[in-house]
């Protein structure tokens, strides 16, 4: 499956920006099942400077700055991203993974094993998910249990989370604590990831933050309107012996070839798409568009062109 | 014991024996002490005494303060010292110091490693949790790599003596130690004041370690250029120990900067100057680790520099210490060190270290909670001081409470034996008395190791039997001596001077920084304000004296004009106009009071003075030691001041005068203290300015009506006298009091450095030396404004200017003249503020998070 995605974000400021620095976290990630065909950031007005690094959970951020008085600052994404899931190894295919134990999970992460060392940073607490509130807790010990599979539990987990949180995107903003969204049981994919991450987090399992997008499917019989895509987060919970297995809550799906994946990180915090220091004064407007849609072939689009 | 040494050691122990550096349990005395105990006694209890209240007032009237965060007693408090040094002798010293160069490596290489490949986590020899649980540990610092030969540039350590006699070490310090700065200013300070205790002493100097922390300085340059630009990086002046940031930079010689003096340009650090931005190669900071990027960082910071870290990235500029070695200041290394030290040196550790538990480990958590009253309990990221907890002093609810912390997250957490370290003697009300010790010591690294400064900062507990020795709780300072028990090679007096081999290459006017160009301008502008508003005051009190004694009427309508003109002064509306008019004139002592006392209203005479105080400590690092003392006294003055005395003209009278006299020697040292060049420019142009707009007030309050003539004769005698320029009228007119030559005088004269004409024509001249942004030969704005206001005055003439038409009070020519000045000074300021300054952008996150690192 052969996606192009188109994200753009765009600011409008009210005076003139005189300069300002930033980072993009934009990049589509490479690995088994997921192959970057072909990437480009557009940026306008036009960088001064603009530079490639790999950040520490090896996600590619891109730091650029704008020297020159600037009221529009316009940051389009092109993606062209290969999915294959069935490449990606799938724990339902490993029967002991998929059965181990909440109670033997937690012994296999006292060993020196490095992969192990490796996840154990994500239970640690992070800049947004930290003191985890006993409220969190009992919701996640309502599914995880001593003796129940880890799997299981997280996918019930997912679905519960599902169908008690309402999708609601005018409650929270980047900035609302996972404790408040808890308690109103509303929130965007963001929020749902980072009070799944909590849950898993406060019975002893390493989870993460997944950062990406998700293809939507228009209505039967209707056409897809450009742009009504949105960038999507979702978490992740380890399984010693296994790995790293995603669970995506606001759609109740493990995800496969619909979901492409940006970045990991402990909690939005550290994979936010966009974020910037910029000088000047006064307010700023915001749009966000994305498009995700199957690649057309070659021979499609001259087709199309015949018409 | 020597008798004479006894006298000192009466009752010293008295319900408190501890280990002690001095007087050992058998009452013998370490013979280290003995040349110095000595000297003591030579001088007697009461000298000793003395001296020390000599040293008391020679650290306040230097200035030397440290600020203590939400102190009722508000900023700047004096630093102290006590009189009594601290000792360790040459052969002790070189064993702590191959410990301290051993510890400074192994953190360099703990530096590298958690930043780079991560093999101590890998191999089991550190816990994760205790680097990744730590605030400290920046994750953008990644595999960051540095062209400096150690990562780890400084070093500092807090070291006690233990109860097995050797020196331990309880602390590091490697973010952004400070000390070192106090350190020195001790040992300048008791040089000066005692130097006869160092007689037949050999004591160690710490110039060397100051050159080879210059070197290091200058080294860490990315280009290695040969004389590249180092700054020092200050949060401000209100950060506890900013006072040291100001004394390295004069000590060094490099600018003190603010975060906002900076910026990131085409992937460079840039000081902003007057002429324009230039290269930063070095930056010596003393912000927080995490205070450093709001890019990368702490979003919220508003003291670094937004893309700082990509350049530190990009090796193009250095910073001391880099940004994330705020992760070594970790109690949670301290019982992993010696496997540490075999793991990279196959060594042993040298320095012993405070016993220390962390709880992450199950048995070391079930010993530390099964013993938790013996101990001093402290998260591994201490940022906060506040945070440790001394278990023994708990009750049990704190206790409890304590217990459910660590059990809750237990890798944050570090137990520590509860240590009675060593004391030694402090000087206190005319006696000696044992008090806890902690010594800092400091490390810079050079091309193949560390070099240490002998000595360092010693701090004293502030109570006989108070545990904790921090400066944010009080206490004092000690000297701190490495001495050499064989007596002085020659009679060669040692050097106290340092010089360094660089050029400061950011001197001229066309490289100051423009911050402290704007503090400048500002100085000479509230000092102007503060002078003149002063003196006007001062002459209306005296007015309001001379006529209860002739009680002519005259006198009350030209007392009601004068304090109307105050109002229209200094601005502090409504004072004596509108609908306030009646009750003030009845009570104007009142309304004098509140342009005087009333910090808040924008003009009072004390809101000009906390202005000044502002722009002042900004610009500490370029005032001299007589400018310190004067200032000092001025505040000392004005800030005693009774508040029941607030009506009592005589009482106000006086202080003003003093205030006055203050000012002026004040701004007399200005002059001769700083260069045109380091910024003096700016600060005549402030002065002139402000000292012109209020002219231009005075006159257009008193002259711009024209009253009957016993009227004006008050008024004229009114203003020539706030102006002090009666005695040059009479000299130079020699003739009743007439407004036509006082408008000359006050307004028109060419020579008089106190009229409008003069004032302007000072301001042109200075702003034509200011340096020019473009090769462009046109006028800037600021020329512009300034040229127009001269060339005005220049045409003007007296006799015109006082014509009154017919049936009109006012003399329209005069206030037409008076305004557009006015407005053009205005203009000439802002387009100065514009051109050279410029701070009306502000930095904005372009996404507004609420979070802390």
């Amino acid at each position: 499956m052969i996606f192009s995605i188109i994200h753009t974000t765009s600011y409008k400021y009210d005076n003139n920006v005189t300069y300002c620095h930033n980072l993009a976290n934009l990049k589509p990630k490479d690995f088994l099942g997921q192959k970057v065909l072909d990437y480009q950031l557009e940026i306008t007005p036009k960088p001064t400077v603009t530079s490639d690094n790999s950040d520490f959970f090896g996600n590619t951020v891109t730091h650029f700055s704008i020297e020159k008085q600037h009221k529009e600052l316009i940051v389009t994404a092109r993606s062209k991203v290969e999915r294959s899931f069935e490449l990606q190894k799938n724990i339902l295919h490993f029967s002991v993974c998929k059965e181990l134990t909440l109670e033997t999970a937690l012994e296999k992460l006292n060993t020196l094993d490095e992969d192990i060392i490796n996840a154990r940073q994500f239970l640690l607490d992070s800049v947004l998910i930290n003191k985890i509130s006993p409220e969190i807790e009992a919701y996640a010990k309502v599914s995880f249990k001593k003796d129940r599979s880890v799997f299981d539990a997280a996918q019930e987990l997912m679905k519960r989370i599902f169908t008690d949180f309402k999708f609601d995107a005018n409650f929270s903003t980047v900035a609302t604590p996972i404790d408040e969204v808890m308690k109103a049981k509303k929130g965007v994919c963001q929020d749902f990831a980072q009070v799944a991450i909590a849950c898993v987090r406060s019975i002893g399992l390493p989870a993460r933050y997944v950062s990406g997008y998700i293809e939507t499917l228009p209505p039967p019989g209707k056409e897809k309107l450009v742009g009504t895509d949105a960038s999507h987060a979702w978490f992740s919970v380890f399984i010693p012996g296994f790995g790293w297995v995603d669970f995506d809550p606001t759609n109740n799906q493990i995800p496969k070839n619909q979901h492409i994946i940006i970045s990991y990180g402990r909690d939005y915090f550290d994979v936010p798409p966009l974020k910037g220091v910029i000088y000047g004064s006064g307010n700023s407007i915001m749009d966000v568009s994305v498009d995700i849609r199957p690649a057309k072939t070659q021979g499609q689009s001259q087709s199309q062109n015949q018409f | 014991m020597d008798k004479s040494i006894d006298v000192f050691f009466k009752n010293y122990f008295k319900n408190f024996k501890n280990y002690d550096e001095v007087l050992r349990s058998d009452m013998s005395i370490n013979p280290n002490w003995n040349i110095l105990l000595s000297n003591f006694s030579k001088l007697g209890i009461k000298e000793l005494n003395k001296k020390q209240q000599d040293l008391d007032w020679l650290l306040s009237e230097n200035g030397v303060t440290y600020n203590v965060y939400n102190d009722p007693k508000g900023l700047n408090r004096p630093w102290n010292l006590n009189i009594i040094p601290f000792i360790i002798d040459q052969k002790e010293w070189k064993t702590i110091e191959k410990g301290l160069q051993q510890r400074a490596e192994l953190l360099n290489l703990i530096l590298k490693d958690i930043y780079g490949k991560r093999e101590l986590i890998k191999n089991g020899i550190v816990p994760h949790e205790i680097i990744f649980a730590h605030r400290g540990f920046l994750r953008p610092c990644h595999q960051i790599q540095y062209k400096t030969s150690k990562d780890l540039l400084i070093h500092s350590a807090d070291l006690a003596r233990g109860p097995n006699g050797q020196m331990w070490v309880v602390n590091d310090r490697t973010s952004a130690p400070s000390g070192m700065g106090y350190s020195l200013e001790n040992r300048f300070s008791t040089r000066e004041v005692v130097s006869d205790i160092f007689n037949e002493i050999n004591v160690k100097q710490p110039f060397g370690f100051f050159k080879d922390l210059n070197q290091l300085l200058i080294n860490a340059a990315p280009k290695n250029k040969e004389n590249p630009t180092i700054v020092i990086l200050t949060p401000g002046p209100h950060n506890e120990t900013y006072f040291e940031h100001a004394y390295l930079s004069s000590f060094l010689g490099y600018p003190l900067v603010k975060g906002s003096d900076l910026v990131v340009r085409d992937q460079k650090v840039w000081i902003k100057t007057l002429k324009g931005l230039i290269q930063v190669d070095v930056i010596y900071r003393r912000v927080d680790d995490a205070f450093t990027d709001p890019l990368e960082l702490r979003g919220d910071s508003y003291l670094g520099v937004a893309g700082l870290l990509q350049v530190v990235r990009n090796q193009n500029v250095a910073i001391m210490n880099p940004i994330g070695s705020g992760v070594l200041e970790n109690p949670g290394l301290i019982p992993f060190m010696n496997s540490i030290c075999k793991y990279f040196l196959k060594e042993d550790l040298l320095l012993p270290q405070i016993a220390s538990w962390w709880c992450g480990q199950e048995k070391e958590r079930k010993h530390v909670l099964e013993n938790l009253k013996n101990f001093v309990v402290k998260p591994i990221d201490i940022t906060n001081r506040e945070n440790i907890y001394f278990c023994e002093f708990l009750s049990k609810t704190e206790l409890d409470s304590l217990r459910n912390e660590i059990l809750a997250k237990p890798y944050h957490y570090v137990a520590q034996e509860k240590i009675s370290f060593s004391t030694a003697p402090n000087l206190t009300k005319e006696h000696l008395e044992p008090r806890k010790v902690m010594c800092r010591t400091f490390a810079v690294a050079k091309e193949n190791g560390y070099s240490i400064m002998p000595g360092g900062l010693v701090r004293v507990a502030s109570e006989r039997e108070e545990l904790r020795v921090s400066n944010q709780k009080g206490g004092t300072s000690k000297d701190f001596w490495i001495t050499n028990s064989t007596t002085k090679s020659s009679k060669k007096r040692q050097r106290y001077h340092w010089h360094h081999s660089t050029a400061n290459n950011l001197s001229g006017i066309e490289n100051l920084p423009s911050n402290t160009a704007e503090n400048l301008y500002w100085s000479g502008r509230y000092l102007a304000r503060t002078l003149v508003t002063a003196r006007y005051i001062r002459m209306v009190l005296n007015q309001m004296g001379n006529s209860d004694y002739h009680k002519r009427d005259s006198d009350f309508e030209s007392l009601h004009i004068l304090y109307q003109s105050i109002t229209h002064l200094t601005s502090v509306f409504p004072g004596f106009t509108g609908k306030n008019k009646v009750a003030a004139f009845k009570d104007p002592l009142k309304e004098i009071a509140i342009v005087l006392f009333d910090k808040n209203k924008v003009g009072s005479l004390a809101h000009a003075l906390s202005s000044f105080n502002n722009s002042y400590y900004s610009l500490r690092n370029l005032w001299s030691k007589d400018m310190w003392r004067v200032y000092d006294a001025l505040q000392k003055v004005w800030h005693n001041f009774d508040k029941k005395d607030h009506k009592n003209i005589q009482k106000i009278t006086k202080l003003l005068d003093t205030i006055i006299t203050k000012l002026i020697a004040f701004i007399g040292l200005i002059e001769e203290s700083i260069l045109v060049e380091q910024g003096l420019l700016l600060y005549f142009i402030g002065l002139q300015t402000e000292q012109a707009i209020m002219c231009i007030d005075k006159t257009r309050a008193l002259l711009a009506v024209n009253y009957n003539e016993d009227v004006e004769y008050e008024v004229l005698e009114a203003l020539l006298n706030s102006h002090e320029s009666l005695n040059i009228y009479r000299y130079s007119f020699k003739s009743y009091l007439d407004i036509k030559n006082v408008v000359n005088l006050i307004l028109l004269d060419n020579s008089y450095s106190r009229s409008l004409k003069y004032q302007l024509n000072r301001i042109r001249k200075d702003i034509s030396k200011m340096p020019k942004r473009t090769e462009n030969t046109a006028l800037t704005s600021v020329e512009k404004n300034i040229l127009e206001a001269c060339n005005l005055i220049e045409n003007a003439s007296a006799s015109e200017l006082i014509k009154v038409d017919e049936n009109e009070f006012v003399r329209k020519q005069l206030e037409t003249l008076l305004s557009s000045l006015s407005d053009l000074i205005h203009n000439t300021s802002m387009s100065l503020t514009d051109m050279y300054f410029n701070h009306s952008d502000e930095q904005i996150q372009l996404i507004n998070q609420k979070y802390n690192l």
